[in-house]
C-alpha cells in the first residue's frame, strides 16, 4: 500500500458506512463485557438480521465509552443517545421505538436514575460535557478490530505526513512544542526524551511501549489498547521514525488478554496494509513491532525492570544512570514511553504541537485520562484537560459522592501516590501541583473516599501492596516496607505507642530516600500523605491504646 | 588522558575519567561501607550502604555504580548518610536470623564488622523472625538461608567468574530466596562445579564449608579480584 491507497481506503470505507441509515455502537470495553455487553451485541445483530434490516442498521462493537458503572451501554448514532444497563429484553423495544418510530425511550437513558438530568444526546450530560477527548477520541465510536474504521476517522494520516513531509527533527520539534509529558507517572517531557534517543548513534535502537499498568484500580492503558490499538501503534511508528529506531516492543500485562489480542490483530492488519514492516507506505522507513506479555509484577512497569524482563531476565530494576535512552534494551539506545503518551502523538502531529500545548497548563500540555473509582456516583474512564480542578472531576463529571456522604479525600497515583484532602479540592490537576500536595499524578488512577474511610487502613492497604510487589533487590524497600507494614498493622490493632509513630515516620523517610527504584522511593507516599493530612486518625489509634493501658 | 578534578568531603581529588565514585574514594583513602559490591564482580547497587550525596542532585547516589563527572562536589560522611547506613545495617539484622554466637562466621563476618563500623548498638526495628531453610545436601558446603542478606555476590561470581550459572534468585520482596538451579537441592545439581567461589565471596555465614566449627569460617573474597586481574593479563 502507498499514500494514495490510504486515501482510497478512507473513501471506500466512508461510502460503506454511509449506506447505513443508523448505527448502534455496543460498548465492548472491559467493564461492559463484564456486565454482559457481548450478549447484547449478539442479540442486536441477530434481531437486526431477523427483522431484515441488515442493510439499514449497522451494529458495531466499540471500545470503552466511559461511564463503566452503568453498563452494558449502547450508543445510537447519529443522535449520540446512550442507553444504560441494557438487557436482552430491551433490545427489540429500543430498535422499534428509537430507530423505527424515532422516539427515544426516556426511562432507559444514561444517567436516568441519578440526580443529573438525562439527555437524548448523552454527550450533553455533565459527565461528558466537561471532558476533552484526544486519546479517547475514537474510543467508543469505532470498531477497534477494524483498521478501515481507524483510517476513515483520520488514522495513519499523521504517520503519512511524518514519513513524507517531515524530518525526524521536525517531528521532535512538534512534540517538544506540545509540552507533552510522560503519562506513565513521572511526567518527563516526551520531546526531550525523543531528542535524547535520536542523538545517540547506534546500529540499532528500540522503541518500547509500556503497557504494564500494574497500579491497583487503574485501567486507562487497558482501555486505550482495547478500544483503539491502532492509535498506539501509529504513535509507536512515529516515535520510531523520530528516534531512528526500527524495532519496537509492546509490553502488555498478561492479565489483559483482550488488549493483547486486539493489539496483535492491529499489528497484523497494519502489516498487511503496508503500514508496518519494510518500506512503510512506500517510503524508505522500516519498522517492526513485537509483543511481549508481562506476568503481572508491578515492578516490571519500571523501565529498567521492564527491559530486563524483555531480555528474558528476572524483572529487577537497576540503578540509573545510565538511562535507557543511552543504554537500554540489549544495551542499545531505547525510547520507552507509556501507552497513553504514545496515543497522544498522532493528534499532535495532525493538529500541531501548539494546538496541543494550549489545551493544558503552561507546564503540561494536553489532556489526561483518569480512571474514576471509589465512593463516586459515576465511576469510569474520563479524559480532561491538564489543570482541571479536582472539584470539577469529582462533583461535576463524577456526579459527587453517593449516599449523601461527605467527600473526604481523593487518592491519586495508586501505591506511589497520596491523598488529597477536602481543603485542596480546588487544586488544578497537573504534575507539579500534585507533588506539592504530597501526591503524584501517577498513571491516572483516582479513587474517591468519603467520611467512612479509615485513612490509616488506606495507608496500610497500599503498603501491603508494596510489600508484595517489592522485587527484593535493595534492602530499604525489601525489609523497610515490611517493617512499615507491620507497624501500621500494630497501629490498626491499637497496639502501638507514640514511639512507634515516630519510628514509622523516620523509617518512611529513610525508605523514600534510599531505595533503588521508583517503587521503593514512592512506597511511603500514601503513608506520609495520610500522616500529613489525617494525623489525628493515627493519634486516635495510638491514644486509645494509651487510654487502655493500666497506669 | 585528561584528568578530572572533583571535591570529596572538602578535599580536592584528581582522577582519570570513567571511574566510579567508590573507586576514586578508595584510591584516596575515603572509607565508604559496602556490601553488595565486590572487586571483580559487576555492581548492582542493591545494598544502598554506599549512598553518597552529590551537590546539585536531589537523589542519593550509590557510589559503586555511579561514574564520576568533572567538578562534582561529593559528600560521603554526612550525619544523614551515617544514620541511613546504620538503619540499613539494622534492617539486615532484623530481616533474618543473625545470632552471631552460634555462627560459623563469628569474628570473620562482613555483616558483623559492618555493625561495628556504623556504630550499631541496638536493632531499633522488630525482628521479622523468618524461618528459612538450610540446604546441607552438597557433600562439602552448606547454604543456610537464615544468614543470607541477598547481596547476590554468590549469584554473580558463579555466573560471571565461574560461568556455571548455578545460583539465582526466586520470589519477590522478603520472600526472595537465593536458589540452586530451579530450586532443587544443591547436592543434586549438575551445574555446580563445586569450585567454592560462592562460599569464598559470601559476606556472612550463609554459605560455608562443612565441618567448620563456630567462629572458624574464614573466607577470601579478595581472591576474585586477583583472579580476574590474572585473567586479564593472560589475555
Ligand atoms: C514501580 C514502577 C511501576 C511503573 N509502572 C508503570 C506502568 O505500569 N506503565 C508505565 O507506562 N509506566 C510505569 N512506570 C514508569 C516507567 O518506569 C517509565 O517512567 C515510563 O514508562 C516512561 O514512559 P513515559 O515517559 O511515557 O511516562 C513505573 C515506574 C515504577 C517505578
Ligand atoms: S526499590 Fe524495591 S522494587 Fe525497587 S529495586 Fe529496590 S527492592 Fe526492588
Ligand atoms: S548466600 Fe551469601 S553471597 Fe549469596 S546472596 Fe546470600 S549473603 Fe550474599
Ligand atoms: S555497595 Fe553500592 S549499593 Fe551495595
Amino acid at each position: 500500500m502507498n499514500r494514495q491507497d490510504l486515501q482510497l481506503i478512507a473513501e471506500q470505507t466512508n461510502i460503506k458506512h454511509k449506506q447505513y441509515k443508523h448505527k448502534v455502537c455496543v460498548c465492548c470495553g472491559a467493564g461492559c463485557i463484564f456486565s454482559g455487553s457481548k450478549k447484547i451485541l449478539q442479540n442486536l445483530q441477530d434481531t437486526v438480521k431477523a427483522q431484515g434490516k441488515k442493510k439499514d442498521i449497522e451494529v458495531v462493537p466499540t471500545g470503552c465509552m466511559g461511564p463503566c458503572n452503568e453498563g452494558p451501554l449502547i450508543k445510537m448514532m447519529p443522535q449520540n443517545t446512550i442507553y444504560q444497563k441494557v438487557k436482552n429484553e430491551m433490545v427489540p423495544a429500543i430498535l422499534q421505538s428509537h430507530i423505527i418510530e424515532n422516539k427515544p425511550i426516556e426511562k432507559w437513558l444514561l444517567f436516568k436514575n441519578s440526580k443529573q438530568k438525562p439527555f437524548i444526546n448523552s454527550l450533553q450530560a455533565p459527565f461528558f460535557k466537561k471532558q476533552r477527548k484526544i486519546v479517547l477520541k475514537d474510543c467508543g465510536d469505532i470498531n477497534p478490530e477494524s483498521i478501515e474504521d481507524y483510517i476513515v476517522s483520520g488514522g495513519y494520516k499523521a504517520l503519512e505526513r511524518v514519513l513524507f513531509e517531515m524530518s525526524s527533527e521536525e517531528v521532535i520539534a512538534q512534540i517538544k512544542q506540545s509540552r507533552l509529558r510522560g503519562r506513565g507517572g513521572a511526567g518527563f517531557p516526551t520531546g526531550i526524551k525523543w531528542e535524547t534517543v535520536n542523538k545517540y548513534v547506534a546500529d540499532q535502537k528500540y522503541v518500547i511501549c509500556n503497557g504494564d499498568e500494574g497500579d491497583p484500580g487503574a485501567f486507562m492503558d487497558r482501555s486505550v489498547l482495547e478500544g483503539n490499538p491502532h492509535r498506539v501503534l501509529e504513535g509507536m511508528i512515529i516515535a520510531g521514525y523520530a528516534t531512528g529506531a526500527s524495532k519496537g516492543y509492546v509490553y502488555i500485562r498478561g492479565e489483559y488478554p483482550l488488549a493483547i489480542k486486539r493489539f496483535e490483530l492491529a499489528c497484523q492488519q497494519a502489516r498487511k496494509s503496508g503500514l508496518l514492516g519494510l518500506n512503510i507506505l512506500g517510503s524508505t522507513f522500516h519498522f517492526e513491532v513485537n509483543i511481549r506479555i508481562g506476568a503481572g509484577a508491578y515492578v516490571c512497569g519500571e523501565e529498567t525492570a521492564l527491559i530486563a524482563s524483555i531480555e528474558g531476565k528476572r524483572g529487577n530494576p537497576r540503578p540509573r544512570p545510565p538511562f535507557p535512552a543511552e543504554v537500554g534494551l540489549w544495551g542499545k539506545p531505547t525510547l520507552i514511553n507509556n501507552v497513553e503518551t504514545l496515543a497522544c502523538v498522532a493528534s499532535i502531529i495532525t493538529h500541531g504541537g501548539e494546538w496541543y500545548a494550549q489545551i493544558g497548563t503552561p507546564k503540561s500540555g494536553g489532556t489526561k485520562v483518569f480512571s474514576l473509582a471509589g465512593k463516586i456516583n459515576y465511576s469510569g474512564l474520563i479524559e480532561v484537560p491538564m489543570g482541571t480542578s479536582l472539584r470539577e472531576i469529582v462533583f461535576n463529571i463524577g456526579g459527587g459522592i453517593p449516599g449523601g456522604q461527605k467527600f473526604k479525600a481523593a487518592q491519586t497515583g495508586g501505591p506511589s501516590g497520596g491523598c488529597i484532602p477536602a481543603e485542596h479540592l480546588d487544586v488544578k490537576m497537573d504534575y507539579e501541583n500534585l507533588v506539592a500536595l504530597g501526591s503524584i499524578m501517577g498513571s491516572g488512577g483516582l479513587i474517591v473516599m468519603d467520611e467512612t474511610s479509615d485513612m490509616v487502613d488506606v495507608a496500610r492497604f497500599f503498603m501491603e501492596f508494596c510489600v508484595d510487589e517489592s522485587c527484593g533487590k535493595c534492602v530499604p524497600c525489601r525489609v523497610g516496607t515490611k517493617v512499615l507494614y507491620d507497624i501500621l498493622t500494630k497501629i490498626c490493632q491499637r497496639q502501638a505507642s507514640m514511639k512507634d509513630l515516630e519510628k514509622l515516620e523516620e523509617l518512611a523517610l529513610f525508605v523514600k530516600a534510599t531505595s533503588l527504584c521508583g517503587l521503593g522511593m514512592a512506597a511511603p507516599n500514601p503513608l506520609l500523605s495520610t500522616l500529613r493530612y489525617f494525623k489525628n486518625e493515627y493519634l486516635n489509634y495510638v491514644n486509645l491504646q494509651a487510654a487502655l493501658q493500666p497506669s | 588522558m585528561a584528568k578530572v578534578f572533583l571535591m570529596i568531603d572538602g578535599r580536592q581529588v584528581e582522577s582519570e575519567p570513567g571511574k566510579t565514585i567508590l573507586e576514586i574514594c578508595r584510591d584516596n583513602g575515603i572509607d565508604i561501607p559496602t556490601m553488595c559490591h565486590l572487586d571483580g564482580l559487576t555492581d548492582v547497587g542493591a545494598c544502598r550502604l554506599c549512598l553518597v550525596e552529590v551537590e546539585g542532585v536531589s537523589k542519593l547516589l550509590p557510589a559503586c555504580t555511579t561514574r564520576i563527572q568533572a567538578n562534582q562536589v561529593i559528600h560521603t560522611q554526612t550525619d544523614k548518610l551515617k544514620k541511613y547506613r546504620r538503619m540499613i545495617t539494622e534492617l539486615f539484622f532484623a530481616e533474618r536470623n543473625h545470632i552471631c554466637a552460634v555462627c560459623v562466621s563469628n569474628g570473620h563476618c562482613e555483616l558483623q564488622e559492618l555493625g561495628y563500623k556504623v556504630g550499631m548498638n541496638h536493632v531499633h526495628f522488630h525482628y521479622l523472625n523468618q524461618k528459612c531453610d538450610l540446604d546441607a545436601s552438597h557433600p562439602w558446603y552448606v547454604m543456610d538461608h537464615n544468614r543470607c542478606i541477598l547481596c547476590t555476590r554468590c549469584v554473580r561470581v558463579c555466573a560471571e567468574v565461574e560461568g556455571a550459572h548455578h545460583w539465582n534468585v526466586m520470589n519477590r520482596g522478603v520472600q526472595a530466596r537465593v536458589i540452586s538451579d530451579f530450586n532443587t537441592p544443591w547436592g543434586e545439581s549438575i551445574t555446580c562445579t563445586s569450585c567454592s567461589k560462592c562460599v569464598e565471596v559470601c559476606p556472612t555465614g550463609a554459605l560455608w564449608s562443612k565441618q567448620t566449627l563456630q567462629g572458624k569460617m574464614e573466607k577470601h573474597p579478595e581472591k576474585i579480584a586477583e583472579l580476574m586481574e590474572k585473567r586479564k593479563m593472560s589475555l
